[in-house]
C-alpha cells in the first residue's frame, strides 16, 4: 500500500491528478463560504437578473431581484456575477462551486453503489458456476445491451427529472464492468492451489469469497471504480446537457452547459460573445475528469507492471 | 469453433428476448395513459374518458404484466411502434427518415476512429516511454478526458462560430432544395455524399462533406483515445512476449516484428473491445446531432426526451439495443474466425 | 571433435551484463569468458538464476530492458559484436548464429504457421522464392523428423504437441545452416524419452552440418550426453571450465563436486547422494568474497573476505576457488575414479 502511494506521488502526472482532486475537494467543503447561498434549498442556484440572454462576468446582480432577496431576508453576501450569469440570469459562479458537491456526490454515489452490485454478482457468478453463473451472465449480458448514455436517458425520461433519478439511471446500467472483471479474477484465482487447499480443508464457501478471493482480486476493480468517478459525473452532466438531468436550475456543472447550448454561437458579428457560458463550466469538467483520469492512469501502470515484477 | 457459433446463435434470440423484456420493463414504469399517448395522434382523443377506455383496452395497457409484453412485443415485430409527437409521424417512419442521416455519419466516423487509434497506439506502444509515447498519452488523457459535449461546443464555437466553416446542420438550403424536391436528384441509397456522387454532382458533395467534418470530429474524438489506450497496452504486452524474441533472434527486421508478429497478436483483443466501442460511440450521437442540429436519430430522440415523448425514447432504445446485439454476435464470430486458437478447435 | 582450427569461432572476453532495476543494479553476469570452436559443442552449466540465459542473450544482443551489456568483447568471427548495429547484427542472427528457446509454446507466434515461422528465416537471408523456401522448409521439417509435413507446414503451434514444436524450432534455427547454435535448455520442458531423441538429433544435425553449439542446461545428464567442453556458472561467473572429462572425473570446484555428487551415477560407486545446502543468492545482495561461500563445506576465512580468481592449473581447466587441493583430495575419495 505505501508503496503505491508513493509511486502516486512521486509521478509527474498522477501528482497533478492529486493537486486538482485537492483543489475541488476544498472547493466542495467549503462551498458555503466561497459562495454563501440565498435561499433555503442551497442547490438552487441564485438568478442575478430576469434576463434571458446570458450576462457577462462582473454584471451585478439588478434591483428587482435584490428587493426580492431583501424582502425575503436573506442576506446578501456577493452581488456579482463573477462568471457571468447563464441564460435566465443564473448566476454561473454559483452554480459551479456548489456543482462540486453535486458531481462529489453523484460519482461518489453511483460508483460505490454499482460497483457493490456489480461485485455481489460477479462474485458470486464466479465462485459457484454452472448454471448460475450463466444466466447472471446472460442477464449482464442483456444489460450490456444498451450504450450507456442512450439507457440511462431512457431510464431518466421515463422516471423524471431529479438527481436522484439521475443516480438510479447510472446506477441500474453502471454496475456490469464490475460483475465482468471480478468474474473473471475470481475465475482464475479459483484455480489456484491455496483455493483448493482452503477447500479441502473444508472451509465455508462464503468464507473463501471473503477471506481468499476478494482481498486478492479487488484492487483491478477499485482502479476501474475510481477512473469511473470521472465518467459517471459526465455522463450525468451530458444528461442534464441534454436536458433531462437535473431540474432547471439546480446546481449542476451539466445545467450550466445546458443553459449556453442556444448562445454559443453568438449574436451575429459578436461571435464568441458568450464565451463565458462554456469556459467556465468547460474548465471544471474537465480538470474534475482529468483528475480522475489521470490518477486512475497511474494507478493501473502501477497494477501491471507490479504484477509482472513480482514474477 | 462450430459449436461456438451454434452456441452464439442460439442465444441470439434469448437476449433479444431480455432486452425487450427489459425496456417493457422500463416503459411499464409508466401509467397506462402515458402509455397510451404513445400510440395516439391526436391529443383530442385523450380527452373523451369512452374513447379512452377503449384504447387502453385495445393496447392491452391494462393487462397483468406477461399479457402486456407479450402484446407489446407483437407489435413492435409488426412495426407498430406508435406515434412521435416531436417528429408528428409514425415512429416507423420517423426512424426509417433519419437513419440513412445517422448512418452516414457514423460510417464517416468510425474510420477515422479504427486507422488513427490503432495507429498511433501501436506508435505509442513501439516507443515506450520516449517523448512521443508521452505525447501521445497526454493527447489521448485529455481527449478522453473532454467530454464530447463540451468538445462538441468548442468544435462547433471556434469552427463555426469565429471560423465560420463547418456550419450545423446537414446541408445547405441550396442543396437541400435540390436534394428533396429536384426531380432531377435521385436518391438511390439516402446517404447524401454517395448520392451526390452518383448523382454526377459535385457541389452537393462537397456541401454535405463540409457540414460533416464537424460532427465527424467530435463524434470520433473519445473513441479514438480510447481505442488507443487498449492498442497500447496489448501492443506492451505483446512485445513482451517470447515469440517476439524468436522473431528477432531470427533475424527480422524490427519493422515486420512489429507490424506482422506483435500486431497480429495484439489486435486480436483489441477488435473484440473496438466492436463494443463503435457501438458505445453510438450513443454519443445524441449529444453530436443535438449540438449540430444534425437531423439523425440522435437529435430526434435528445428532442423526444425532453418533450417527454416516450414512444419515440422507447423505440430508438429498442433499435439501438438490437443493433448492439447483433454487433456483438458480429464481434464475437469474427474473433473466433481470427483467432487460429479459437477457429481449429 | 576439435579440428585444426587455432582461431576459436566464438570468443566470449570479460563479459558483464547488467540489469539496472528500480531496485538496484543485478549483475546478471560478471565477467564470464570462454571460447568455441568450430564443431565444438560447449556447455553451459548452472542452476536457475546463475546467469546463463543472460551471457546467451547478450551473445545474441537480445537483451530486453533493462539489461545492458556494460563491459567486454564478444568476437564472433573474429569481429566484436558489441560494436555492431542492430542492422548488422539482424544479418548475422538467423544466419550465422542461430538460438533455441526453453519454451517451445511460448516462444512460437500463436497466429502463424509454423511453415511460415521456418520460411520466414530462409527468406530473410537468402534471395530465394517463396516456393523454393516452401520447398527447403518441407525438407527441414522431414529431417527433423516431423510426419506428414505436407500437412504440419500450414498447421499452428497449438495444433503440436510439445515435442514436435521443439522440432519446429530447431528446423527454424537451423534453417540457414548457421555455423553457431546456441540452444537455451532446450529440452527442459520436454518428456524424457522426447528428451533424448532431441538431443540425438540435434547432434546428428550438427555433425552433419559441421556447426557448433552452445547447450544452456542445469541438467548434469543432458551435458554429459554431448558436450565436449562445460563451464559451470554460479552467480554470473564462470566458476570451473575444463573439458567434460576433467569436469566428471576431477572437477576442482566445490559447487562442481557439489552438484556432480547430487545427482545418481550409473558409471560410479557412489556412497550416498550429496546436498548442496542452501539456496542461490539474490543477485541484489551476494555475499562478500567468494559467492559461494555461504554454501561450500570447503569454505575458509580467506574464502569470505577476498573473492578467488579465475585460474588456469593444468591446460584447459580453469578454475575459481582458493581451496582446489582439498577439493582435489575429496574427490579422491568420492568420486572413484575409474581411470
Amino acid at each position: 500500500m505505501n508503496r503505491i502511494l508513493r509511486k502516486l506521488f512521486s509521478n509527474a502526472t498522477s501528482l497533478i491528478g492529486i493537486i486538482l482532486l485537492i483543489i475541488f475537494i476544498a472547493i466542495a467543503i467549503f462551498a458555503p463560504v466561497i459562495a454563501p447561498p440565498l435561499s433555503e434549498d442551497r442547490y438552487i442556484i441564485p438568478r442575478m437578473s430576469w434576463d434571458i440572454d446570458p450576462q457577462p462576468p462582473g454584471s451585478p446582480m439588478s434591483d428587482d431581484i435584490r428587493d426580492i432577496y431583501n424582502y425575503m431576508g436573506a442576506e446578501i453576501k456577493y452581488d456579482r456575477a463573477i462568471f457571468g450569469t447563464a441564460e435566465g440570469g443564473y448566476d454561473i459562479f454559483y452554480g459551479l462551486i456548489w456543482g462540486t458537491r453535486t458531481a462529489f456526490k453523484i460519482g461518489l454515489i453511483t460508483v460505490s453503489v454499482s460497483m457493490l452490485i456489480g461485485l455481489f454478482i460477479g462474485s458470486i457468478s464466479a465462485y459457484f458456476g454452472k448454471w448460475l453463473d450463466e444466466i447472471l451472465m446472460r442477464i449482464t449480458d442483456i444489460f450490456l445491451s444498451f450504450p450507456f448514455l442512450v439507457a440511462a436517458m431512457v431510464l431518466t425520461t421515463v422516471l423524471g427529472r431529479g438527481l436522484d433519478k439521475v443516480m438510479i439511471a447510472l446506477i441500474v446500467f453502471g454496475w456490469m464492468g464490475y460483475a465482468r472483471v471480478i468474474r473473471g479474477n475470481i475465475l482464475s484465482a479459483k484455480e489456484e492451489t491455496y483455493v483448493m487447499a482452503a477447500r479441502a480443508l473444508g472451509v465455508k464457501d462464503n468464507k473463501i469469497i471473503w477471506k481468499h478471493l476478494l482481498p486478492n482480486t479487488i484492487f483491478p476493480v477499485l482502479v476501474e471504480a475510481s477512473m469511473s468517478i470521472g465518467s459517471m459525473v459526465v455522463t450525468a452532466s451530458a444528461l442534464s446537457f441534454l436536458g433531462v438531468g437535473a431540474p432547471v436550475g439546480y446546481a449542476d456543472w451539466g445545467q450550466m452547459v445546458s443553459f449556453a447550448r442556444n448562445w454559443i454561437i453568438g449574436s451575429p458579428g459578436r461571435a464568441g460573445q458568450y464565451w463565458y457560458t462554456v469556459l467556465y463550466p468547460g474548465i471544471f469538467i474537465v480538470l474534475f475528469v482529468l483528475a480522475w483520469n489521470l490518477i486512475g492512469d497511474t494507478l493501473r501502470d502501477i497494477l501491471d507492471p507490479r504484477l509482472r515484477g513480482e514474477l | 469453433m462450430l459449436s461456438y457459433i451454434i452456441r452464439r446463435l442460439l442465444l441470439l434470440p434469448v437476449i433479444l428476448m431480455g432486452v425487450t423484456l427489459l425496456i417493457f420493463c422500463v416503459f411499464s414504469l409508466l401509467s397506462p395513459m402515458e402509455r397510451l399517448a404513445t400510440y395516439v395522434h391526436d391529443p383530442n382523443t385523450l380527452k373523451n374518458s369512452q374513447a379512452m377506455g377503449r384504447l387502453i383496452e385495445k393496447y392491452h395497457l391494462n393487462d397483468p404484466f406477461p399479457l402486456g409484453y407479450i402484446n407489446w412485443l407483437k407489435r413492435i415485430i409488426n412495426f407498430d411502434l406508435g406515434w412521435s409527437q416531436t417528429a408528428n409521424q409514425s415512429v416507423k417512419d420517423a426512424i426509417s427518415q433519419r437513419f440513412p442521416v445517422t448512418l452516414e455519419l457514423v460510417l464517416y466516423s468510425i474510420i477515422p476512429v479504427i486507422l488513427v487509434g490503432i495507429w498511433l497506439g501501436v506508435l505509442s506502444a513501439v516507443h515506450h516511454n520516449d517523448m512521443l509515447d508521452q505525447t501521445i498519452r497526454v493527447t489521448a488523457i485529455i481527449g478522453w478526458s473532454l467530454p464530447t459535449f463540451i468538445f462538441g461546443l468548442l468544435v462547433l464555437f471556434i469552427f463555426y462560430g469565429i471560423l465560420g466553416w463547418f456550419p450545423p446542420g446537414r446541408l445547405s438550403s441550396w442543396a437541400q432544395d435540390i436534394v428533396y424536391t429536384s426531380s432531377n436528384f435521385h436518391s438511390y441509397t439516402h446517404l447524401i455524399t454517395i448520392d451526390a456522387l452518383l448523382n454526377g454532382n459535385i457541389p452537393i458533395f462537397l456541401d454535405a462533406l463540409r457540414h460533416l467534418v464537424a460532427p465527424i470530429l467530435t463524434l470520433s474524438y473519445i473513441s479514438w483515445a480510447f481505442l488507443l489506450r487498449i492498442t497500447r497496452s496489448s501492443m506492451l504486452d505483446t512485445l513482451r512476449k517470447d515469440y517476439i524474441r524468436t522473431a528477432r533472434a531470427k533475424g527480422v527486421d524490427e519493422h515486420t516484428v512489429i507490424h506482422l508478429h506483435a500486431q497480429r497478436n495484439a489486435l486480436i483483443p483489441v477488435m473484440t473491445i473496438s466492436g463494443m466501442m463503435i457501438i458505445e460511440m453510438l450513443g454519443g450521437v445524441m449529444i453530436t446531432e443535438t449540438i449540430f442540429t444534425y437531423p439523425g436519430l440522435g437529435f430526434w430522440t435528445a428532442t423526444a426526451a425532453q418533450q417527454l415523448d416516450y414512444g419515440s425514447v422507447i423505440s430508438f432504445a429498442l433499435l439501438f439495443s438490437s443493433l448492439m446485439v447483433i454487433g456483438n454476435l458480429v464481434v464475437d464470430l469474427s474473433y473466433a474466425l481470427i483467432d487460429p486458437r479459437v477457429r481449429l478447435e | 571433435m576439435i579440428t585444426n582450427n587455432k582461431e576459436p569461432l566464438l570468443e566470449v572476453k570479460d563479459l558483464k551484463t547488467y540489469f539496472f532495476t528500480e531496485n538496484g543494479i543485478v549483475k546478471a553476469v560478471d565477467g564470464v569468458g570462454f571460447k568455441v570452436y568450430q564443431g565444438e559443442i560447449l556447455g553451459l552449466v548452472g542452476e536457475s538464476g546463475c546467469g546463463k540465459s543472460v551471457t546467451a542473450f547478450s551473445i545474441m544482443k537480445l537483451l530486453d530492458y533493462p539489461g545492458k551489456t556494460v563491459g567486454g568483447e564478444i568476437l564472433f568471427k573474429g569481429e566484436n559484436l558489441l560494436r555492431k548495429t542492430d542492422a548488422e547484427m539482424r544479418k548475422i542472427r538467423g544466419k550465422d548464429l542461430a538460438m533455441i528457446f526453453q519454451e517451445p509454446m511460448t516462444a512460437l507466434n500463436p497466429v502463424l504457421t509454423v511453415g511460415f515461422q521456418i520460411s520466414e528465416a530462409l527468406l530473410m537471408h537468402f534471395p530465394i522464392s517463396k516456393d523454393e523456401a516452401r520447398k527447403k522448409t518441407l525438407e527441414l521439417l522431414k529431417k527433423v523428423g516431423i510426419p506428414m509435413p505436407e500437412q504440419r507446414i500450414n498447421e499452428y503451434p497449438h495444433q503440436l504437441s510439445g515435442g514436435m514444436r521443439q522440432r519446429v524450432m530447431i528446423a527454424m534455427a537451423m534453417s540457414c545452416d548457421p555455423i553457431l547454435l546456441i540452444a537455451d535448455e532446450p529440452t527442459t520442458a520436454l518428456d524424457v524419452t522426447i528428451q533424448a531423441q532431441i538431443l540425438d538429433l540435434m547432434s546428428t544435425l550438427l555433425r552433419e552440418f559441421k556447426g557448433s553449439l552452445i547447450m544452456i542446461t542445469h541438467d548434469l545428464g543432458v551435458i554429459a550426453e554431448i558436450a565436449d567442453r562445460i563451464a559451470i556458472m554460479y552467480a554470473g561467473k564462470i566458476v570451473e571450465y575444463a573439458n567434460k572429462r576433467t569436469i566428471f572425473y576431477s572437477p576442482l570446484h566445490p559447487y562442481t563436486f557439489g552438484l556432480l555428487t547430487s545427482i545418481p551415477r550409473l558409471d560410479l560407486e557412489m556412497k550416498r547422494l550429496n546436498v548442496i545446502p542452501g539456496i542461490v543468492p539474490n543477485p541484489l545482495h551476494f555475499p562478500e568474497g567468494c559467492k559461494f561461500n555461504p554454501r561450500c563445506s570447503f569454505r575458509t576465512d580467506r574464502c569470505k573476505e577476498e573473492e578467488p580468481q579465475l585460474i588456469e592449473v593444468e591446460e584447459g581447466h580453469l578454475v575459481r576457488c582458493w581451496n582446489i587441493d582439498k577439493v582435489a583430495q575429496e574427490v579422491k575419495k568420492d568420486l572413484l575414479v575409474g581411470v
